[in-house]
């Protein structure tokens, strides 16, 4: 029973860390409908930035990543407006293809810059636990966890609350329309993808602190991303949280009672289950689901 | 000028010029050209590999520039530049050996293997084929070795051994001597291997082996298989793993409080420089198998002692070398001695040379077995103190008394 308590905890820790990968994944494609291959390789670079924050200046992880969010922010919002924008209009397989390209592009950029070298950032807290009778809960992990609902919690208030983020859902749902009401469709776009970007680089500080990396793991993460944003749905701020959370608990719940092996077959499995019963994702909007049929 | 004979010209000059591009014949006597000879290698540069192919990558270049030093490679009686073409497989089987291919297209018919049971074991079929003759330096799978290819040669001890000499140094060394023994292990071939290997040997020396776990190969998530074995308590848990999944079972485990009164031992990750850097002081008093440490016996004209070897690499790359570093240059090393004593750079000449090699090295000896593994070299125990690799095991190479329990101080 402890170990199936333990195997619980730890799934949804890992799923909140997940989570927080996939979020800036999911609101691009759900607001520009654009699937962006490179969230990996860009939550890879957060990672790095916060590694030579902490490094050069010895900031705290927990501190840095606001750095990593701001550059990647910048970066992100550029690299929207000045490249992404012009096959903005293509059909989708065409920004897959940029992206694509972008991918390859920045992971060998940073392994020329980094090498490939496996990197963590050090703090003397992240890999300790707290012990809660014979479960263990580690800390890294559940500060990751707790940042990821804090940030599902202040995107929903931002696209719920503000004209910025009604904005952005507004033209997410139709960019022909939010344009005849004085929304600024290039900038809106530049914005979402910048918070998406932003926010994939804290993801990648909380990986660096609480796990380790290095420029090939980016395909990886773009996987993640994909699986959670098609499990938990488009349209949803919650839907990512969920997705990961969903992930986290099946591949824990998958290694505890089966071979260790099995745990990618397993996730996926839940993928098609989830895609046969709820095509548009646990809390997808239906109207967001026609962008899950690529 | 009339039109037909302005084309006839063009034509004869187009001629001449496709003959010169594509011409192999600068290149067609085993990759030499002019006073050089090209050995060629796929290397995972970039990928899951790349921090392993990367300090395989060292190795080579040491041995390149050694060999030069020395004057370069006798061949046909004239003198040799030693050049290693590089090409970057992206730490893929596939890729790997399409570039074993590309490189028989080029005319280079030497071949030093890629970083990696898959890696190498995708090339070697492709080396026999084609004719090539290949030095393995980085893929220890024994399976690689069982199907009947005559042209592939490795200067590392096979896969069997890596976890099986951790478990004899325990057997030798440990006081209180552990009882149970557990091994977590990624999937790929080389790691099942590995943990078949150890179990063989534990089972023979009287240990009490637990189910082994397995996960899938580069996993940075092993929480599941470490929450299974927490409470069978074993005393040593061994992870047959790679570098990624070494690190994430030390950390995880630490998270997860599941603490062996013996400790960890690991194969491949605790040698290589970025796992103290990684794991900083959790990575304190870990046990690793490696193929080589400063203290082997033996030395060779182009290297020297273990220790000359260790003080070149410090100084060229500004770390101590690890294991990976050791068997590259092992592995340029008997491929260059292969071509000296056939005298050729004739695939089917180096490759007789290479199975009548049998020398002293700076990394032990080099011979090779019927099925062209180096069965004669034994692997050393080390284990991580103060961030680097100290030799405890075997006896005549230890550096240093084993510390027990290995438990992280």
């Amino acid at each position: 029973m402890t170990a199936f308590v333990q195997a619980t905890v730890y799934g949804l820790l890992q799923g909140g860390l997940l989570a927080l990968v996939a979020v800036g994944f999911s609101m691009v494609w759900g607001v520009m409908n654009v699937i962006n291959i490179a969230q990996g390789a860009f939550v890879l670079l957060g990672a790095y930035i916060a590694w030579e924050v902490n490094a050069t200046f010895g900031l705290d992880p927990f501190a840095a990543m606001f750095v990593s969010a701001a550059v990647l922010f910048v970066v992100g919002y550029l690299v929207q407006r000045l490249v992404i924008n012009l096959v903005v209009n293509a059909p989708i397989y065409i920004t897959l293809l940029l992206t694509f390209g972008l991918q390859l592009l920045l992971v060998q950029g940073m392994n020329i810059v980094f090498t490939a070298d496996y990197r963590s950032i050090p703090t003397t807290y992240a890999s300790g636990s707290v012990s809660i009778g014979a479960v263990e809960v580690p800390i890294g992990r559940l500060l990751s966890f707790g940042l990821a609902v804090v940030i599902t919690l202040l995107l929903v208030l931002f696209v719920t609350r503000t004209r910025t983020g009604l904005s952005i859902m507004a033209t997410g749902m139709d960019r022909g329309a939010a344009r005849l009401m004085g929304i600024r469709a290039r900038h809106v776009y530049a914005l979402t993808f910048g918070l998406a970007i932003g926010l994939g680089g804290m993801a990648g500080a909380m990986i660096g602190t609480v796990g380790t990396f290095n420029p090939a793991d980016a395909g990886y993460y773009t996987l993640l991303s994909f699986v959670i944003a098609i499990l938990g749905g488009l349209g949803n701020m919650y839907g990512a949280l969920l997705g990961g959370l969903l992930l986290g608990l099946v591949e824990a719940w998958g290694g505890q009672f089966l071979s260790g092996t099995w745990v990618n077959a397993i996730a996926f499995a839940v993928l098609v289950l989830v895609l046969i019963f709820r095509p548009s994702g646990l809390v997808g909007k239906a109207f967001y689901s026609f962008r899950l049929e690529v | 000028m009339d039109r037909i004979p302005i084309m006839a010209l063009s034509g004869a000059v187009t001629l001449v010029l496709v003959a010169g591009c594509g011409s192999r014949g600068a290149e067609s006597s085993g990759g030499v050209s002019g006073d050089t000879l090209t050995i060629g290698a796929s290397m995972s540069l970039t990928g899951s590999l790349a921090r392993e192919g990367q300090l395989t990558k060292e190795g080579y270049d040491l041995c390149v520039e050694k060999v030069n030093a020395a004057g370069g490679v006798t061949a046909g009686g004239k003198k040799l530049k030693l050049k290693i073409a590089y090409q970057d497989d992206t730490s893929k089987p596939d890729t790997a050996a399409q570039l074993v291919d590309q490189f028989n297209d080029k005319g280079t018919k030497l071949i030093l293997s890629s970083y990696g049971t898959p890696n190498t074991a995708a090339q070697a079929p492709v080396v026999e084929r084609n004719g090539q003759v290949m030095v393995d330096a980085g893929g220890a799978d024994d399976s690689i070795f069982h199907k009947g290819y005559k042209r592939t040669f490795a200067v590392l001890s096979p896969a069997s051994q890596y976890a099986a000499s951790i478990v004899q140094a325990l057997n030798d060394l440990a006081k209180p001597r552990p009882k149970k023994i557990v091994f977590l292990s990624a999937d790929d071939g080389f790691s099942k291997t590995v943990t078949n290997g150890g179990t063989a040997t534990a089972n023979k020396l009287g240990f009490t082996v637990l189910p082994s776990q397995y996960f899938p190969e580069a996993s940075t998530d092993v929480s599941s298989s470490l929450n299974k074995v927490k409470g069978q308590k074993p005393d040593v848990i061994i992870g047959s793993v790679h570098l990624v999944e070494g690190v994430a079972i030390i950390k995880q485990a630490h998270e997860l409080g599941v603490k062996p009164p013996g400790g960890f031992a690991e194969t491949v990750a605790p040698p290589t420089p970025d796992f103290p850097k990684t794991l900083g002081k959790l990575a304190e008093n870990v046990l690793s198998s490696s193929q080589w440490s400063p203290t082997v016996k033996g030395s060779d004209k182009i290297f020297g002692t273990a220790k000359q070897f260790q003080a070149d690499i410090t100084k060229k790359y500004g770390h101590t070398p690890d294991y990976h570093n050791a068997e590259a240059a092992a592995g340029c090393l008997a491929l260059t001695l292969a071509v000296q004593n056939a005298n050729s750079t004739d695939a089917n000449k180096v490759r007789d040379a290479l199975a009548k090699l049998d020398t002293m090295s700076a990394f032990g000896r080099i011979k090779f077995n019927a099925l062209g593994q180096n069965v004669y070299k034994t692997m050393s125990v080390i284990q991580v103190r103060h961030g680097k690799p100290v030799t405890v095991w075997p006896k005549d190479e230890a550096e240093a008394k084993l510390i027990w329990p290995g438990t992280a101080s």
